[in-house]
């Protein structure tokens, strides 16, 4: 097997501008936290990002000026509000929004998974979703006669970034308890490249305990980097939750771009390390 | 489970998100599936209220993630975690889930909340104003809205914030397929189900089997049919003769309500900020 083992700065910089990148996210769960700070602190530009929900993550990127637009079903952090600097960019119209509903995203990463042109779904039909984005939605008739379809273009994301639980250094990718969400089932299917950080890094023969919870073969994944507490401040369950006090630190920092670049430089731009990240936040004193 | 619900009187004393919360569990029966999306406390909330009372039957998966959980209380966020613990079984969203959904034989019911809602019952949770490129404000988005819209299901609307804002004539995009231009304009398109009610923090309003604009079910108590009126974007239709008083919680419901379901207040801050947030 090929090793795969690097760090964030190699892993990251393979990505061009210009690419569109594939982001595991909920709107506070489970996002590459580690790679997106990486894709800040490397100054990427023009970057356009797909999220089946979006949330600080895309506000970091929409702040940093890494994104010039967004393909996805939503963008918010719940309980902690909306994205506003990702608001502020799109009502500016620096941030282009290309917003599909579910099904529709998922039919487009799984044609482009599949190597289809197209797969349709009856979803959107009649929503002012399909008008706004022609060049990959067209309503068509159903060749077998029933009511028309949605056709949804294949969508191939230049690259999936992921965070998971533990790896090898191979690359085979392991999650728990099971696969719940499409940006680790189909993003990284559908994806030209894919970009893997996970807590630990642990021998083959820990993995071959448990090969049920392989999801990843290491063949798909170009890069693994071990990232412990890769996913803060969103959760990643069943490791830890959500940091609301971090999430309530940046909805307040948000909403002013002085204040959001301030934020981003001390927590993003200045640790240049997972370590010195950790240390500036202030969280898991014990690992350090 | 409590056996005293059914025969408990009235509760002297309720909010306005403890009466909205039993209207929505009025609308879910043994036999159904339910499932919520994100910052939706009230659907959460009615679901494990009737589960507790009057549909022990009625199974639901958490988050669109976990499958009959055991959650201690609603939690802070109705898509993390705690909110699907003990779960039964994980889906995945992308395998599992939406096949679930879209096959049409299971989870016919789907409460939505949104930004806006027009006269025909469409939705908005996208932009407001006319540019969709530079909008006045760019919302979170459509999520799963805009497919439940158009895949035969029945839609129950909920709105903790009633005024001219958010019941709009007509919504500035639309992010889920409601009547359309309403009569026909569905079954013109082959779009089954659509939306059955709008519970809101003034009145309960369903939509005319004809022409499929909104209507006055009823106002909730202490509330006129002319406050209701003033407060929406449009000219709500009235059924015929009175006006009726939508039936307020009972004593039993409101205590499972604030003992059990929900002691944190979780579902209160729907009525204190304006969120928007609701999806899928």
């Amino acid at each position: 097997m090929q090793e795969k083992l690097t760090t964030l700065t190699e892993a990251i910089a393979p990505i061009n501008d210009g690419d569109v990148v594939a982001l595991q996210n909920m709107a506070t769960q489970a996002a590459p936290m580690a790679l997106v700070r990486e894709l800040i602190r490397q100054e990427k530009r023009d970057l356009g990002l797909v999220v089946l929900v979006g949330g600080m993550a895309v506000d970091w990127l929409a702040g940093a000026g890494v994104i010039n637009r967004l393909i996805g079903a939503a963008v918010t952090m719940e309980q902690f509000g909306l994205c506003q600097q990702y608001r502020q960019g799109v009502e500016a119209g620096r941030i282009r929004v290309e917003e599909l509903c579910e099904t529709v995203l998922n039919a487009r990463l799984g044609a482009g998974a599949r190597n289809l042109p197209f797969l349709p779904t009856r979803g959107a039909i009649g929503t002012d979703l399909i008008a706004q984005n022609p060049d990959n939605m067209k309503l068509i008739d159903d060749p077998f006669g029933g009511f028309p379809v949605v056709a949804c273009r294949a969508l191939r994301p230049d690259v999936a970034l992921v965070h998971a639980h533990r790896a090898d250094r191979f690359g085979n990718i392991q999650y728990e308890p099971t696969i719940m969400w499409p940006d680790i089932s189909i993003m990284p299917r559908a994806a030209k490249r894919v970009i893997v950080t996970a807590e630990e890094i642990v021998d083959t023969e820990v993995l071959r305990r448990h090969p049920e919870r392989t999801v990843l073969p290491g063949f798909m994944v170009d890069a693994v980097v071990e990232v412990p507490h890769g996913a803060h401040p969103t959760s990643f369950f069943p490791n830890y939750g959500y940091d609301s006090e971090f999430h309530r630190e940046w909805a307040a920092a948000a909403r002013d771009p002085e204040q959001a670049t301030a934020f981003i430089d001390r927590y993003v731009r200045a640790p240049s390390s997972q370590a010195e990240y950790l240390e500036a936040i202030g969280r898991w004193e014990e690992d350090q | 489970m409590t056996s005293d619900w059914r025969d408990s009187p009235r509760a002297g004393d309720y909010s306005v998100d403890e009466l909205m919360i039993t209207v929505l569990a009025d609308q879910f029966h043994d036999g159904d599936q339910a499932c919520n999306g994100m910052a939706s406390f009230l659907p959460v909330a009615a679901f494990m209220l009737a589960r507790l009372t009057h549909a022990p039957e009625l199974v639901w998966l958490a988050s669109a993630a976990g499958l009959e959980p055991r959650p201690e209380r609603i939690p802070a966020s109705t898509l993390e975690a705690p909110l699907w613990r003990d779960s039964i079984m994980y889906l995945d969203q992308y395998t599992v889930f939406w096949d679930i959904v879209l096959n049409g034989r299971w989870l016919e019911k789907f409460c939505v909340g949104a930004a806006q809602l027009d006269q025909y019952g469409n939705a908005n949770n996208s932009v407001i104003g006319s540019d969709y490129h530079a909008p006045k404000v760019r919302l979170p988005g459509t999520a799963g809205l805009g497919d439940m819209g158009s895949i035969g299901k029945q839609l129950y609307y909920w709105n903790p914030n009633h005024s001219p804002r958010t019941l709009v004539e007509k919504v500035d995009f639309i992010s889920a397929a409601g009547f359309l231009e309403g009569g026909t304009a569905r079954e013109r398109l082959g779009l089954e189900g659509g939306p059955e009610i709008v519970v809101s923090n003034l009145a309960v309003m369903d939509f005319h089997p004809d022409s499929k604009r909104m209507r006055l079910k009823s106002v909730h108590p202490g509330v006129t049919v002319e406050a209701v009126q003033a407060a929406t974007g449009f000219e709500l239709l009235h059924p015929e003769g009175e006006v009726p008083e939508t039936r307020p919680p009972t004593d039993a419901q409101v205590r499972l309500i604030r003992e059990v379901i929900d002691p944190d207040g979780m579902c209160k801050r729907e009525f204190s900020r304006r969120r928007g947030t609701s999806a899928r």
